[in-house]
């Protein structure tokens, strides 16, 4: 029994070295084990008396330290993922980049969501999925591009990593004063914000999906809790014959976005687009409100009755409504083109 | 503040290892017997970056190494060669250089 424990405790202390080699050697590459295994365990029998025991044993390590530090190194790499070198422009990257994937694909998710969902269910259930799917598709999307943005440095510190020195600009070399002429100089007052831009964009794809499924969105709702949609307010048909235009200004929006991201501060022409855009959108209301048939007859019927009034009263109302919601959009479009153009002749 | 003090202590130490070290391998030794070299001449020596460090000497072709298969256990040998010790020789001379420069600002001279 007794002999078994002095066995015990001489296996003890050699399992002690045995599993400290084993810790340096498996983070070390193939080619330099058995050399540097050799040396290690050489220098720690080096290190401990004849007869030596465990404690010993632990007062030799401690002094050769943390074997994870020890092999990196002897390794001569990066215990870091991604380093000084590469840091700031992996994170101005990752600042640029998210943030529109964001806006673009939330864009694209929601409107893809609403046209697909709408009309399928009740209205309360749809907006909830409506809303559902996009976050998850937006936090889906900017999750997978973080991570291939991390991927990607991880590489290029391990890699390109070991000729660069110094941190690495977007250009890839070394910073100069000269790289400051690149930059822009932009005051804060002409700046555009990032999600003004895209709040724009949005509120335009919102607007012309709703366009597309207004037969089922926009219309009379009847009942306490529960919703239902009765009729639609308009005639579908009409809104489908002036397509184009919409698109043409979707598209102009969606230009204008892009352009915005680029040049990042008001410029005159990006006021002058800026005023294009709103053209456009003042035509479209003007042909839409000018066209006899834009309302559902049934719509009207059902007004003026609610209403206790003639059909001719009620689209005298109605003929009110547009003067009122025409000049106030037109209004909007003057003083929004007015600042920007200001914005722009700032200095 | 002591943990501050020895941050610093350390920082200046490392920067005098490789000087230290080339000083003692006018003549072959192995790892132990230079760490011992050392701290008999009263130098702290961090183990765990004097390995590796004799281990990019060589790599840089500042050392040369080889295996002594006699004795009671494998011993790598470094020893420095004549790039090593025309490199040493002009360390040394930047060493006093900057002792120099450095005694003269802690004095308060010129």
């Amino acid at each position: 029994m007794k002999n078994l424990r002095i066995y015990l405790k001489e296996e003890n202390k050699l399992d002690l070295i045995k599993v400290y080699m084993k810790e340096v050697t498996k983070r070390l590459p193939e080619k330099m084990r058995k050399d540097i295994a050799l040396e290690l365990e050489s220098t720690i029998y080096d290190m401990l008396p004849d007869n030596f025991t465990e404690a010993h044993v632990e007062e030799a390590l401690a002094t050769l330290g943390n074997p994870a530090v020890l092999a990196s190194r002897y390794k001569d790499s990066p215990m870091h993922l991604i380093g000084p070198k590469f840091y700031d422009l992996y994170i101005s990257l990752l600042k640029l980049i998210i943030p529109i994937v964001g806006i673009v694909v939330f864009i694209t998710a929601f409107v893809n969501r609403l046209h697909h969902d709408v009309g399928t269910d009740h209205i309360s259930l749809v907006a909830v999925s409506i809303f559902g799917e996009t976050l998850w598709t937006v936090i889906s999307a900017t999750i997978q591009t973080f991570f291939w943005m991390t991927l990607i440095f991880a590489i290029l510190e391990r890699t390109i990593g070991n000729k660069v020195n110094e941190p690495v600009t977007l250009s890839g070399k070394k910073w100069t004063p000269k790289d400051l002429k690149q930059i822009p100089y932009v005051p804060a007052k002409r700046e555009v914000k990032l999600y003004e831009a895209g709040f724009n964009l949005f509120w335009t794809a919102l607007w012309v999906t709703i366009y597309f499924n207004a037969q089922y969105i926009i219309g009379i709702y009847e009942g306490g809790t529960t919703l239902t949609f009765v009729m639609p307010i308009f005639n579908q048909e009409t809104l489908m014959a002036y397509i184009v235009i919409i698109i043409i200004h979707l598209i102009l929006e969606a230009i204008k976005f892009v352009y915005m991201l680029i040049v990042r501060q008001w410029t005159i022409p990006l006021a002058f687009g800026n005023v294009v855009v709103h053209i456009v959108s003042i035509v479209i209301i003007i042909l839409l409100f000018t066209d006899a048939q834009l309302f559902n007859v049934e719509f009207i019927e059902y007004l003026a009755n609610k209403r206790n009034e003639t059909i001719g009263q009620t689209e005298a109302m109605i003929t009110n409504i547009k003067w009122i919601i025409g000049l106030i959009v037109t209004a909007i479009c003057i003083i929004d083109s007015f600042i920007n153009f200001r914005k722009a002749t700032l200095k | 503040m002591d943990d501050l003090l020895h941050a610093f202590t350390t920082e200046l130490r490392r920067g005098t290892l490789t000087l230290a070290v080339l000083s003692q391998l006018d003549s072959p030794q192995y790892g132990y017997s230079l760490v011992q070299r050392l701290e008999n001449s009263g130098i702290t020596i961090d183990q765990s970056t004097l390995y590796p460090l004799l281990r990019r000497l060589e790599k840089q072709g500042i050392l040369t190494s080889s295996w002594n298969t006699e004795e009671s256990r494998p011993r790598k040998y470094y020893e420095i060669n004549e790039k090593g010790y025309d490199i040493f020789k002009k360390l040394t001379m930047e060493w006093n250089k900057l002792n120099e420069e450095l005694t003269n600002l802690l004095e308060g001279g010129e």
